[in-house]
């Protein structure tokens, strides 16, 4: 297999598993709407809107700590 | 900092940044001009007489326009608004640890010294010739300094983040550092012309900054071009994208559209925007493959660039009032439709048989200025001016006076693109016609003369956008003694004068 | 999966560049293992003429003039046979350019002489009338600098293997040798050999007597150079 070969095969696979890694994120997207942390995608607007020091966060950095 | 005050956001190191965007700005942009000018009337090429010719000729003065609006201006915002943004969407404040300080300090003062040296070394003639990675390798040494600072405050940042999700903004400033470093090392392969030895023993041999491609002829052309293309797209499209999904919502009071959208067309244009580079090479000696590839992906980039743009628009959805009250959202709308436009006029530029006209000629000039002053240049005022305001504690000093600039330099950038599209078609047509007989039709002397009414009214269009800088200027000026305003005013629209 | 990258900024970081190098991998490092190979008859560059080329870049001539001569009628009518990869083998960096406001050079030495190209440079208008080409005064009085081209034949030689100083095969069967010097004063000695083949079709006296008194100024390099595209 030549060097030629190679990169026609590298770039299929590769391709391909971007796409459907992008699709399969579309879809987790749109199906679950919720992330792990039961945080709405959307409310993540609020990052920005709500972004005093003082203001409580999205999704506190250190809850994960005290669990 | 007060110790025993509350804790507040700290943007010294952003107020440097924006002070030197500013500066350096009106620099490039009064160098843009100049050589505009020059293109029309070449006589200019001697304003400071013909003992300065060398260095205020024509082809001396492009590098370092290009290279100042890119560098000096464009990242020195992008970096202005990291120490903005970066802080508030992390609720991280600087003022909380002296290393992240004296990191941002550091970065900014290498950073300020070696523009300097770019400046100087572009007018006494140090280039590699590779356009917007002119600089020899001494240069290139302090740029992958001033870069890794930059990774250092990123990553200090988002490891003390109090928020535990990053924001989409950072996602867009994350994926600037990480392109722009890979891009910068790769295309920068130099060797240093003093390393070799002659057969006598002679060493250092030559002048010292002189430096050689590590690529040759056509590899060096898909190096330069990969770079090329991806430069603009990592310091002209991801860091501005990153400033308009902070400034927009925060501004117009109004959550993004649709924040899975963002995180998606992050994604697409992550991917995409990489191939689109072998479109600057069409018809050159570089494989066909790479040929279609660069075409065929140029095409498929429409789609994340519009997913971002119509996100963008559609944040503004119920409140368009505010576009007529708000000089600030004005820049902000604009500056996205001209994102649609030009990444739509992008692509057809990049189909085969477009760019068999396109290429070599004004049209591509007139590209890139609109996406660059339609877009770029509208988001970094329009995120300047919102950052004024919380920064100084003080009230933008006059929404008339950001009226006026608003449409002077938006006439300005509609006269620059419309005469250099038509120069381009009239230039890409004549060069190809034939006569009855098979003989070309015009000698190229013709094809530069009949150009000089669109030259002219390029250069008139570039300086009504430098006179809006300039008013710009000023009014940022003018608000740092303005009228003092209290936090409650400073959440979302900025508090503006008369 | 996703949600945890957005949490886990190091691994989000690492996918983001696995996004953006992948076109960079497929694209670039293949094409790298397949180095560009000379054409036959393409030689490197005499030392003026490498001084000839550093000056056309310390004046960025590639801003406005293109050295890539694309396949269509139009530009072999006017500009000569197309570009071929082979020929940009020794092309470091490469200078094709992306605009031309003036036309391409690439095939230049074909047709355009010394004596046109003095006259040219000196005052572009009086020899092509109507042209927006700045004059180029300096190049007259600026001297080359010899030291450094010979510097990059040096670098050129030791780290990519260019083929100085050994026969290359021409086109017709022949080959031809380029010398690169062994030490400066040899190069300088070589260069001043050059210069005076070019100066002996210039009519400007003070190049001429410049080139006389053993010093080489800008112009006659970067005519050596024009005159080597071909």
């Amino acid at each position: 297999m030549d060097i030629a070969q190679l990169q026609a095969y590298g770039y299929f696979i590769m391709t391909a598993g971007l796409a459907i890694g992008l699709y399969a994120y579309i879809y987790h997207l749109y199906s679950k709407r919720k992330d792990a942390d039961g945080v709405d995608y959307e409310n993540y607007s609020n990052m920005a809107l709500r972004d005093d020091v003082t203001d409580t966060p999205v999704n506190d950095a250190s809850s994960d700590k005290k669990k | 900092m007060n110790k025993n005050g509350p804790l507040e956001y700290d943007y010294s190191v952003s107020k440097l940044f924006i002070m030197n965007a500013l500066f350096v700005g009106a620099i490039g942009m009064l160098v843009g001009v100049i050589i505009a000018w020059q293109m029309a009337y070449p006589g200019l090429n001697t304003f400071l007489g013909d003992g300065l010719a060398e260095y205020t000729n024509f082809s001396r003065l492009r590098p370092l326009h290009t290279d100042s609006v890119i560098y000096g201006f464009v990242l020195s915002a992008v970096w202005a608004t990291w120490y903005y943004v970066g802080q508030r969407v992390l609720k991280v404040s600087m003022a909380e640890s002296k290393t992240l300080m004296l990191i941002g300090k550091l970065h900014f003062w290498i950073y300020f010294v070696s523009a300097s040296l770019i400046v100087t070394s572009l007018l006494l003639g140090w280039t590699t010739s590779k356009e917007y990675a002119e600089f020899e390798w001494p240069i290139d040494l302090a740029i992958t300094v001033i870069w890794l600072l930059w990774g250092a405050s990123i990553a200090g940042l988002v490891g003390f983040r109090r928020e535990k999700s990053l924001y989409i903004s950072i996602w867009y400033y994350i994926a600037t550092f990480l392109a722009i470093a890979m891009l910068h090392l790769f295309n920068n392969m130099e060797i240093p012309t003093i390393l070799a030895t002659s057969p006598a023993g002679e060493t250092m041999v030559g002048a010292w900054w002189h430096s050689v491609s590590m690529y040759a002829g056509t590899n060096d052309a898909l190096v330069q071009w990969w770079f090329g293309h991806n430069a603009v797209a990592f310091v002209f499209t991801t860091p501005i994208i990153a400033m308009i999904y902070y400034f927009l919502p925060k501004e117009s009071g109004q959550a993004i559209y649709s924040y899975k959208l963002s995180l998606l067309s992050f994604w697409g244009l992550m991917f995409v925007y990489l191939w689109a580079g072998g479109h600057h090479l069409l018809y050159s000696t570089v494989p066909d493959w790479m040929q279609t590839m660069g075409s065929v992906f140029s095409i498929v980039l429409i789609l994340p660039s519009w997913g971002s743009a119509i996100n963008m628009l559609l944040t503004m959805k119920g409140e368009w009032q505010q576009v007529a009250s708000s000089p600030l959202i004005k820049f902000m709308v604009l500056g996205s439709t001209f994102y649609m436009f030009s990444t739509l006029e992008g692509p057809i530029q990049a189909i085969k048989s477009v760019n068999a006209i396109a290429h070599f000629t004004d049209w591509i000039v007139g590209h890139v200025h609109d996406g660059v002053l339609g877009w770029v240049g509208f988001i970094v005022i329009a995120a300047i001016y919102h950052m004024s305001p919380r920064i100084f504690r003080r009230e933008i000093y006059s929404r008339s006076l950001m009226n006026t600039q608003f449409w002077i330099q938006t006439l300005g950038v509609v006269l620059y693109f419309t005469s250099m599209w038509i120069a381009g078609i009239t230039q890409g047509m004549m060069w190809r016609a034939h006569d009855e007989f098979g003989n070309l039709a015009y000698s190229f002397i013709d094809t530069v003369t009949v150009l000089h009414p669109y030259y002219t009214i390029r250069a008139v269009g570039g300086t009504l956008y430098l006179i809006g800088f300039l008013m710009f200027i000023y009014n940022i000026y003018k608000t740092t003694s303005a009228r003092r305003v209290e936090e409650d005013e400073l959440q979302n629209a900025s508090p503006m004068g008369a | 999966m996703f949600h945890w990258l957005e949490k886990h900024p190091f691994f989000f970081a690492l996918s983001v560049f696995v996004a953006i190098a992948f076109a960079g991998l497929v694209e670039i490092i293949p094409s790298f293992a397949q180095a560009s190979r000379p054409l036959v008859g393409t030689t490197p560059y005499s030392t003026l003429e490498l001084s000839g080329r550093q000056i056309y870049i310390k004046n960025s001539c590639n801003a406005c003039h293109s050295q890539l001569i694309r396949p269509f009628k139009s530009e072999t009518d006017r500009y000569g046979h197309y570009s071929l990869s082979g020929e940009y083998a020794y092309d470091r960096p490469f200078l094709w350019g992306s605009k031309r406001t003036g036309p391409d050079l690439m095939r230049v030495g074909n047709y355009r002489t010394t004596d046109w190209h003095e006259n040219h440079m000196k005052d572009p208008a009086s020899v092509v009338p109507g042209s927006i080409m700045p004059k180029y005064t300096w190049l007259y009085t600026n001297e080359a600098d010899i030291e450094t081209a010979y510097a990059e034949q040096l670098t050129v030689a030791q780290f990519f293997s260019v083929p100085y100083n050994t026969p290359i095969p021409m086109k017709d069967g022949s080959s031809k040798v380029i010398k690169m010097a062994d030490s400066i004063a040899e190069a300088n000695a070589d260069a001043l050999d050059e210069a005076k083949v070019i100066v002996a079709d210039m009519k400007d006296q003070s190049i001429k007597d410049a080139v006389a008194n053993g010093k080489i100024p800008e112009i006659v390099a970067i005519i050596a150079y024009m005159n080597s595209l071909k």
